[in-house]
């Protein structure tokens, strides 16, 4: 039983404001996930969670304990870090025992409980090796066996997987999601890298700026982003957005583009944000309207069309058999059950 | 073609020029090699080839010389030295390293300073004390002195290595369960062992070719090898062969350490400003 | 025990023994410097004069000018030639490879000498009768040949300044060429693909990088020129006559020999000065290293 409550926590380092007032409430056995660009707090949020960083204002509940003023080693947490941290002065095998030796459990117990961690995430065969000898996939292991080998409250990673190359972090990605399931206790998770923050997380905190814009599931911070930011940082390639306005039951383009028809009350100044995959992508004048093409890119499971007309430029989404060229004209069209709108001074969802 | 000739000139010239620098380096320290191996009629003269003895190695530790006194001083004074030092130092290289200190830069900074201050101007009054408290001419004293000069290269050169110290890997250690200073003995210090034990080697070379203290604050029984050079005049001149044997004797053991820890001695004194 | 704590109690034996070993000597040389200070006369160590010994050295003794002179220009020669070698040997030998870094190697071993040892060593070799450099320049330099080198007041400067240059080329030379070495490869290649020679390659993208290494080997050089005693203590012991005599071997003279502690600490303390500004020039260098990491 362990949920974690954050209350206005705050952390200034003098002038610079790392975490803003911010109310969290994380469930017990919820796997969450701060998710962000660089800067933005989630890295600062976990460490005071972990008492590496002590909170400027606020306060930290793990369970139904204040922790603001333990030390780390009393607040029963496990954490996997960026560089993994581990010991290179001792064995696989000393790095997974380790926080067992330390919190003088019987010596008789550590051999079985080191081997059956190292079991779940498959070291069973490096134990006698030395943190140098082993690959970032494996010493990623190692990091995660040291974290599960006791029965921590809370799991905390930071941004475990960002030093794998690409393949391994898909694998590991897979492995990771498999073992949270398996051992189902609460976990607080960072990363910059929203694919992680998509398969992995029950529930997302998207921050900027030491505030959290949006919590929700991967799902709703997805479909019904509350702010450009989130709709802007979320998805890949980026939710286009498009300055404009609305008259007449009309999107209109900076620049005098009738882009599409929108259910939305007129408007002078207003952000249309549309998905790539919510572009349909046809032969001239078979769609709303025609626009030459500015860069044409294979991905090999689809395609890329970027669009430009006036300074405008919008990216959809095609088909992989879909072949086209610099300067081709197409024409695009709208899912008109799509679209979102946002206010441009604010930045905030315009709703109806 | 004319191209690839120039170059080939050049490069045999750059290689003639560093032959002739390495071999200005060695002169000196060769021909006080060979001196030692001389008699003392043969190191009156400029001879290249000569029997060699190695006499002059006996007629050293004997009267009146008994270098071996000055060897023990040197080195018990050296050993006492670093072993004082070096702990000393790795703790507060470790505060140093890790937290922000109220007036850390200033300390630093006058750590880093005590080192630039003429060597002179501490042993006075120390000298002026020592006579006073009877501690002149001990092992003691020049021990208390030696520490002026090596504390400061052991803080800065320890406080480098303990910042190349992952901080995850002490983050992890805490969070696994261990105190402050669980982490410094089971993670730091471990970690940091290669490290300190070049400082305390590159503190024993300077603690033992140490010069103007022991000069001043010894004559007799504390006299150290350095000083020990100037016994070797007699009436007719400076005795040269058995200068050199002592010679052999103060820098051979040198030569060694300097060798083991060659890859840190830049940084050692330069006091990481330069890595 | 909290790390607020501790972390003050880890640097407190340190603090100490810094306090005892160098600040303390320090403040209480300056103390001394105001006294009567003579050896065989205790009390006369709280003797008061104020200013009077700084007055002495500045206005009347030739002898306190004499060392300044010899140390100033010991000092520029000595920075200036082994800067200028250093930099030469560093460049020969930065490339790296078997012959290089075995000679660098070697570089280890004057620099591991005592610097008391050097200046027997050098005295050996310019020794009338029989040292190898006082015959090697007679060879070169016939003039020379029959000259005593330590016995002529300019040639036994020379002598001081070759030992020194001698002892500290090896560790210039490996700063260096630490210097050298980190300057990226690609702004080298770019700048030849851009077409500039050697020469303006060195100027251009070397020199301006290898600056702030430079400036750490000349500081240091300097303070360590400024300090020099041991090996112009063996060499010539300041001689002949005052010839040799740089402040440090000054103010041992006239605190040992004479027993003038109180004027002897007053010149020590005129030689913290220009130290002062070398240090906090040093202190910036070092510092400046982690403030933009």
């Amino acid at each position: 039983m362990a949920e974690i409550t954050l209350r206005n926590l705050t952390k200034r380092w003098g002038d610079v404001v790392g975490v803003d007032d911010q109310s969290l409430h994380i469930r017990d056995r919820e796997f969450l996930v701060l998710l962000g660009p660089s800067g933005c707090g989630k890295t600062t949020t976990m460490r005071m969670i972990a008492g590496l960083e002590e909170p400027t204002a606020g306060e930290i509940w793990i369970g139904d304990r204040m922790v603001n003023h333990d030390l780390p080693k009393d607040r029963d947490v496990a954490m996997v870090f960026q560089n993994y941290g581990l010991y290179p002065h001792m064995s696989i095998f000393e790095n997974i025992a380790y926080p067992l030796r330390v919190r003088q459990v019987p010596a008789d117990q550590i051999r079985p409980r080191v081997e059956d961690a190292a079991r779940k995430v498959e070291l069973t065969d490096l134990l006698d090796r030395r943190p140098r000898a082993l690959s970032g996939g494996q010493r990623q292991r190692v990091a995660l066996a040291r974290a599960i080998v006791r029965t921590p409250k809370v799991f905390l990673m930071d941004e475990p997987l960002s030093n794998l190359d690409a393949k391994l972090r898909v694998t590991m990605r897979a492995e990771l999601k498999h073992l949270s399931r398996e051992l189902a206790t609460t976990t607080v998770y960072v990363t910059h890298d929203q694919i992680e923050a998509m398969t992995l997380a029950d529930r997302v905190a998207v921050m900027r700026d030491g505030i959290i814009q949006q919590l929700g599931t991967p799902d709703e911070i997805y479909n019904d982003p509350a702010n450009l930011f989130v709709a802007g940082f979320i998805g890949s390639p980026a939710m286009n957005l498009v300055a404009g306005s609305i008259h007449g039951g009309e999107f209109v383009a900076d620049g005098g583009t009738r882009l599409t028809q929108v259910a939305v009350n007129d408007r002078d100044a207003v952000i249309l944000g549309v998905r790539a995959d919510d572009i349909r992508i046809s032969e001239p004048g078979e769609g709303r309207i025609d626009v030459p093409i500015y860069a044409f890119e294979n991905t090999g499971d689809s395609t890329l069309l970027t669009a430009q007309w006036d300074s405008q430029r919008i990216i959809a989404r095609g088909d992989r058999h879909l072949r086209k060229d610099q300067n081709d004209v197409v024409s695009i069209t709208l899912n008109p059950e799509h679209l979102y709108f946002f206010d441009p001074r604010s930045g905030s969802r315009l709703r109806g | 073609m004319s191209a690839g000739r120039k170059s080939r000139i050049g490069s045999l010239v750059r290689i003639v020029l560093i032959l002739f620098a390495a071999f200005v380096m060695l002169v000196p320290i060769a021909w006080i090699f060979l001196a030692a191996f001389k008699t003392h009629v043969d190191v009156y003269q400029l001879k290249l080839f000569f029997t060699p003895t190695l006499g002059n190695f006996g007629t050293v530790f004997e009267a009146p010389f008994f270098l071996g006194v000055k060897l023990l001083n040197s080195t018990v004074v050296a050993l006492v030295t670093v072993l004082l030092a070096i702990p000393v130092a790795t703790m507060a290289a470790y505060s140093f390293s890790r937290f922000r200190l109220r007036g850390e830069t200033a300390m630093l900074v006058a750590i880093l300073a005590t080192q630039f201050v003429p060597a002179v101007v501490i042993v006075l009054p120390f000298f002026v004390m020592f006579r006073d408290l009877g501690f002149l001419d001990t092992r003691v004293g020049l021990v208390l002195v030696n520490l002026a000069i090596v504390m400061p290269f052991a803080i800065w050169m320890i406080k480098g290595f303990i910042d190349g110290i992952p901080m995850d890997t002490e983050e992890a250690a805490m969070v696994d369960g261990s105190s402050r200073l669980q982490v410094i003995r089971n993670i730091v210090l471990p970690m940091a062992a290669p490290g300190i034990l070049t400082a305390g080697i590159f503190c024993f070379i300077i603690a033992w070719n140490e010069f103007l203290f022991a000069l001043i604050l010894t004559n007799k029984h504390a006299v150290t090898l350095p000083i020990g050079l100037a016994l070797f005049k007699a009436e007719e001149g400076d005795l040269w062969n058995l200068l050199s044997a002592a010679g052999i004797i103060i820098m051979v053991p040198m030569f060694i350490l300097a060798l083991v820890i060659r890859k840190y001695f830049v940084q050692g004194m330069t006091m990481g400003a330069v890595r | 025990m909290r790390d607020n704590v501790l972390k003050y109690v880890l640097v407190a034996p340190a603090v100490l023994v810094v306090l005892v070993t160098a600040i303390w000597p320090l403040a209480e040389s300056a103390r001394l410097s105001f006294t009567v200070g003579r050896l065989n006369r205790p009390d006369s160590l709280k003797q008061y004069l104020g200013w009077d010994n700084y007055v002495w050295a500045l206005l009347e003794e030739p002898a306190f000018w004499n060392s300044v002179w010899v140390t100033g220009i010991y000092t520029l020669l000595t920075v200036g030639l082994t800067t200028f070698l250093a930099l030469g040997l560093a460049i020969l030998l930065a490339p790296g490879g078997r012959l290089r870094s075995g000679v660098q190697t070697l570089l280890i071993l004057p620099f591991a000498m005592s610097p008391a040892l050097i200046g027997v060593s050098f005295r050996f070799m310019f020794n009338p009768e029989f040292g190898l450099f006082d015959a090697f320049f007679g060879a070169l330099i016939p003039p020379l040949a029959q000259v005593s080198w330590l016995a002529d007041p300019i040639l036994a400067f020379a002598v001081c300044v070759m030992a020194d240059v001698w002892g500290w080329i090896p560790f210039l030379t490996l700063v260096l060429i630490g210097g050298l070495v980190s300057v990226p490869r690609e702004t080298l290649e770019a700048a030849e693909v851009d077409g500039a020679g050697p020469w303006r390659v060195f100027r251009d993208v070397t020199l301006p990088q290898l600056a702030p290494v430079l400036a750490v080997a000349v500081i240091l050089k300097s303070i360590f020129s400024l300090k020099t005693f041991d090996q112009i203590f063996m060499l010539t012991n300041g001689g002949p006559g005052t010839a040799t005599q740089t402040l440090s071997h000054y103010i041992y003279f006239n605190g040992m020999k004479y027993g003038q502690v109180g004027f002897a600490a007053s010149v020590a303390w005129l030689m913290v000065i220009p130290m002062v500004f070398l240090t906090y020039a040093y202190a910036r260098l070092v510092f400046r290293k982690d403030r933009d990491p």
